[in-house]
C-alpha cells in the first residue's frame, strides 16, 4: 500500500466518495415492474446522495457533520461503517468500527436482555468470552438489572436504546459512529453517554458524529463538516463552520425554524449585529463587545412602543429575555425610520452558537408590531479556559484551612 | 469486522490448472473462511433463528417434528383412499427430507428482507445470514432424523426387517442436501431484495415441486407411468430432490433398488455448479441491499 504523506495517521479517509441511486418512484421493487422498465426502456433518474467528498479523520480527532435533513450526513456514516456500497471513490478506515447508528438494530423481540446482549455483541464482533466478562458492567450501564432476563419486546424504547448503547459501547471500538443517538433516553442516561463519549475521546479514540444538536457538536467537536446537497460544502473549526451552517441554510429565509410575524405598522428594515473591529461576520469574543444596530420603520406615528430581545442557545434553549419596559427605558413615540441599539458588552456568553430574537410592541402588549424569532444567529469564541454557554460572575476566598497550621 | 474484502488468499496447494474452476472455487473457500471467523456470530445467529422459531409456542422445538409427522399421516391417510400403497416408512422419509428443503426456501427467502435494519445499519458479511438460517433449519432437520429412525425402526422390526447397513454414509448426503438448500436460500434471499414478487412465484413453484418430486410417492409409482429407461424418467432424475429423496430412503430402508443412471448423476452434478454460481450471484447482489431495503 502506497500511503500519501496526507494518510498518515489518519483513521478514516475518503477520496473522491459518492453515492448515487436511481430514482424509481415510491413502489418496492418488482418483477413485473423490472421487467416492464426494461421493455419499455424508461430513462431513470440518478440521484447523488452525496458526491465528489474527499476528507481525512485523524487518530484521536472528534469530527461532527452537521447539513440540513436530507443533505447526505446519514450516507457518509454508512459509507463510512461499510454498510453502503460507494457508487464511486473509496473511503477506507483503520482500525476496530462500531456504529451507533441505530441502536439496538440486532435485538430480537422474542429474545431476553440478557440472549440480546450476547446476540448484539456477536453482531458487533465482541468475542463471546469479552461481553461474558463485561456483562455486569453492561448491565449496570443500562441500569436495566431486574429486566434484563425480560424478553426485549416488553421493554419501553429508553430501555431498549439503553441497552442498545451500553452494548455498543462496550465494545472498545478505535473508530465510533455516532448518528443523532445522544438524544434519546432521560437526562440521566444522555448524560452518562455524553460522559462515556468523554472518556472515548480522552482514550485517544476516533469520533465521527452526527447530529442537530448543534451545541454539543460544538462542545464536543475538533472540527465540524458541513454537508449540503450531497457535498462537503465547509469543514474547520466547529463555531464558525456551525455560524456557516446556520447563516447560509437556517437563517432569514432559510428552512430553520425561524418565525416572523407581526401588524407591521413598524418593521425591522436592518439589523447589525457588530463585534469589537466593527465588523457583521456575526463572530464574537466573550468578555468582548456586541452592540446590536436595528434600522426600523414605523409606518405611522406609534405610540410608548417596547423594543424586546431574547436568546437562545444552538440547540434551541431560551437563555435570557429582556424590553426597555422591564428595563425602564421608555421611548416616547416613533415616526418614521430611526435607529436603536442594543449593547451587550462585555458579552456574557461565553461559547457556542446562539439566536438572537428581536421584537416590537405596543405598550400594553396589545399589539405586535414585528417579531423576529430565532432571526440573528451569531457565534461566540471563548478564550479563557473555563467551560459553558455562561459567564458566571463569581470570586473564589480561600478562608483557611489545616494546611495553614503546620 | 477488519476484513471488508478477503482479496488474498493464501492456500497450501495450487487450486486447479483449469482456470474457470478456480475462479467458481474461491467463493466457496472464502465461504468457508467467513464462516469459520465469525463462529461466534454464526452460531448466535442460529440460535436466535430457532429459538425465536418456538420461543412463545407451548411446545416449542417439538413443532419441528410434529408438523413433518402430521403431513406422512395425511398423506398416508389420503393415498390408502386411492389405494395406491406406498409404504409407510417411505412417505415419512419424504416428507422429512422434503420438510427441509421447504423449511430453508421460506425461512431462507427473507433471510435479507426480514433482517433490514440489521443489514442497513451494521457492517458483517451478509452471507451469513442466509446460511445461519440454513443451518438452523438443518439442526430441525437432524432432530427430526432422530424421531424419523426410531419411528421408522420400529416399523422396520415390526416386519422383522432392520435398518439398511448403508446408514453409515448418510452425513455425507445430509451435507450435499444441506449445500443445495443453502444455494437456494442465497438465491432467494437476494431474489427477494430485488423482487418482492419472489415470495409469491416461490409460493406456487413450491406446490408444483412437491408433487414433482418423489415426497409422497416412490420412484416405483413413477416408473409404471414412465419407464425406467425413458425420457419422462431422466428428465424427472435432473430434479436434485428426486436423488436426495430418494438417496435418503436407499441409504434407511433395507432391500432398496437403486435406480441412479447417467440422469440422476447429471442431477447430482449441477446443483454443485449452481452452488458455486449462487454465491457469486449472492456476492454481487449484496453491494446493494442496504439501498434496496
Amino acid at each position: 500500500m502506497n500511503h500519501q504523506p496526507s494518510t498518515i495517521g489518519a483513521a478514516i479517509t475518503a477520496r473522491g466518495l459518492g453515492k448515487s441511486y436511481r430514482v424509481r418512484g415510491h413502489a418496492p421493487p418488482t418483477l413485473f415492474g423490472s421487467v416492464s422498465s426494461l421493455v419499455r426502456r424508461q430513462p431513470y433518474e440518478t440521484f447523488w446522495a452525496l458526491r465528489d467528498v474527499d476528507f481525512d479523520v485523524r487518530k484521536g480527532q472528534t469530527v461532527g457533520v452537521v447539513g440540513p435533513n436530507g443533505s447526505g450526513k446519514s450516507s457518509t456514516l454508512g459509507l463510512v461503517a461499510g454498510t453502503i456500497t460507494p457508487t464511486v471513490g473509496e473511503v477506507r478506515t483503520e482500525g476496530r468500527i462500531s456504529s451507533l447508528l441505530e441502536l439496538g438494530a440486532g435485538f430480537h423481540p422474542d429474545l431476553s436482555g440478557r440472549e440480546n446482549v450476547f446476540l448484539n455483541g456477536s453482531i458487533l464482533g465482541i468475542p463471546r468470552e469479552d461481553i461474558k466478562k463485561r456483562f455486569d458492567h453492561i448491565v449496570d450501564f443500562a441500569g436495566l438489572h431486574e429486566f434484563i432476563d425480560m424478553p426485549v419486546k416488553h421493554y419501553s424504547s429508553g430501555m431498549y436504546v439503553r441497552l442498545g448503547f451500553a452494548v455498543a459501547v462496550e465494545m472498545d471500538p478505535d473508530i465510533l459512529l455516532i448518528d443523532e443517538v445522544l438524544s434519546v433516553g432521560d437526562i440521566a442516561f444522555q448524560l452518562k453517554c455524553l460522559d462515556r463519549i468523554r472518556d472515548f475521546q480522552r482514550r485517544g479514540k476516533t469520533l465521527l458524529f452526527v447530529s442537530h444538536a448543534l451545541q454539543t457538536v460544538e462542545e464536543f467537536c475538533d472540527e465540524v463538516y458541513l454537508v449540503h446537497g450531497g457535498r462537503l460544502v465547509e469543514k474547520g473549526e466547529p463555531s464558525e463552520v456551525i455560524l456557516q451552517y446556520i447563516r447560509r441554510y437556517m437563517g432569514e429565509g432559510g428552512y430553520l425554524y425561524t418565525q416572523e410575524f407581526g401588524s407591521r405598522e413598524a418593521e425591522f428594515v436592518d439589523v447589525k449585529l457588530l463585534n469589537e473591529s466593527g465588523s457583521d461576520s456575526g463572530l464574537f469574543t466573550a468578555g468582548g463587545k456586541m452592540t446590536v444596530e436595528i434600522r426600523y420603520k414605523a409606518h405611522k406615528r406609534l405610540e410608548k412602543p417596547v423594543f424586546g430581545f431574547s436568546l437562545k442557545t444552538g440547540n434551541g434553549y431560551y437563555i435570557y429575555g429582556t424590553n426597555t419596559q422591564i428595563m425602564n427605558v421608555p421611548i416616547d413615540a416613533i415616526e418614521g425610520e430611526g435607529v436603536m441599539r442594543l449593547d451587550l458588552s462585555p458579552l456574557k456568553l461565553l461559547q457556542g452558537n446562539f439566536f438572537l430574537s428581536l421584537s416590537m410592541h405596543s405598550w400594553d402588549h396589545a399589539t405586535q408590531y414585528h417579531r423576529r424569532e430565532d432571526w440573528y444567529p451569531f457565534a461566540v469564541k471563548n478564550p479563557t479556559d473555563a467551560h459553558g454557554i455562561l459567564e458566571v460572575d463569581c470570586t473564589w476566598e480561600h478562608l483557611g484551612g489545616t494546611a495553614n497550621d503546620r | 469486522m477488519g476484513e471488508r474484502e478477503s482479496g488474498g488468499i493464501w492456500l497450501p496447494f495450487p487450486l486447479s490448472p483449469f482456470p474457470p474452476f478456480s475462479f467458481l472455487c474461491i467463493d466457496m473457500i472464502t465461504l468457508f473462511q467467513t464462516i469459520r471467523s465469525h463462529r461466534e456470530l454464526v452460531a448466535n445467529l442460529v440460535s436466535r433463528e430457532l429459538k425465536s422459531r418456538y420461543k412463545s409456542s407451548a411446545l416449542g422445538l417439538l413443532w419441528s417434528l410434529l408438523t413433518p409427522l402430521f403431513m406422512a399421516v395425511i398423506y398416508v391417510f389420503f393415498l390408502r383412499l386411492l389405494a395406491r400403497g406406498v409404504p409407510l416408512e417411505q412417505i415419512v422419509i419424504g416428507v422429512f427430507a422434503w420438510q427441509f428443503t421447504v423449511n430453508s426456501v421460506n425461512s431462507g427467502m427473507s433471510a435479507i428482507t426480514g433482517n433490514s435494519n440489521l443489514v442497513k445499519k451494521v457492517f458483517f458479511p451478509r452471507v451469513l445470514l442466509p446460511v445461519s438460517v440454513t443451518l438452523a433449519n438443518l439442526v430441525n432437520f437432524l432432530l427430526s432424523l432422530i424421531v424419523q429412525f426410531v419411528i421408522i425402526g420400529i416399523m422396520l422390526v415390526m416386519k422383522g426387517q432392520f435398518i439398511s447397513g448403508w446408514v453409515w454414509a448418510m452425513p455425507l448426503l445430509i451435507l450435499y442436501h444441506t449445500m443445495f438448500n443453502l444455494t437456494l436460500a442465497l438465491l432467494l434471499s437476494s431474489a427477494n431484495v430485488y423482487f418482492r414478487d419472489t415470495q409469491h412465484l416461490v409460493g406456487v413453484f413450491l406446490s408444483a415441486w412437491f408433487f414433482l418430486s418423489p415426497v409422497m410417492y416412490d420412484l416405483g409409482l413413477l416408473h409404471t407411468f414412465a419407464g425406467p429407461d425413458s425420457l419422462i424418467a431422466g428428465i424427472y432424475m435432473l430434479n436434485p430432490l428426486s436423488g436426495i429423496i430418494t438417496g435418503y430412503r436407499i441409504l434407511t430402508l433395507p432391500g432398496m433398488a437403486c435406480p441412479f443412471n447417467g440422469w440422476a448423476a447429471a442431477g447430482f452434478i449441477w446443483p454443485l455448479v449452481l452452488f458455486m454460481i449462487s454465491l457469486k450471484v449472492f456476492k454481487h447482489a449484496q453491494k446493494n441491499f442496504a439501498d434496496m431495503l
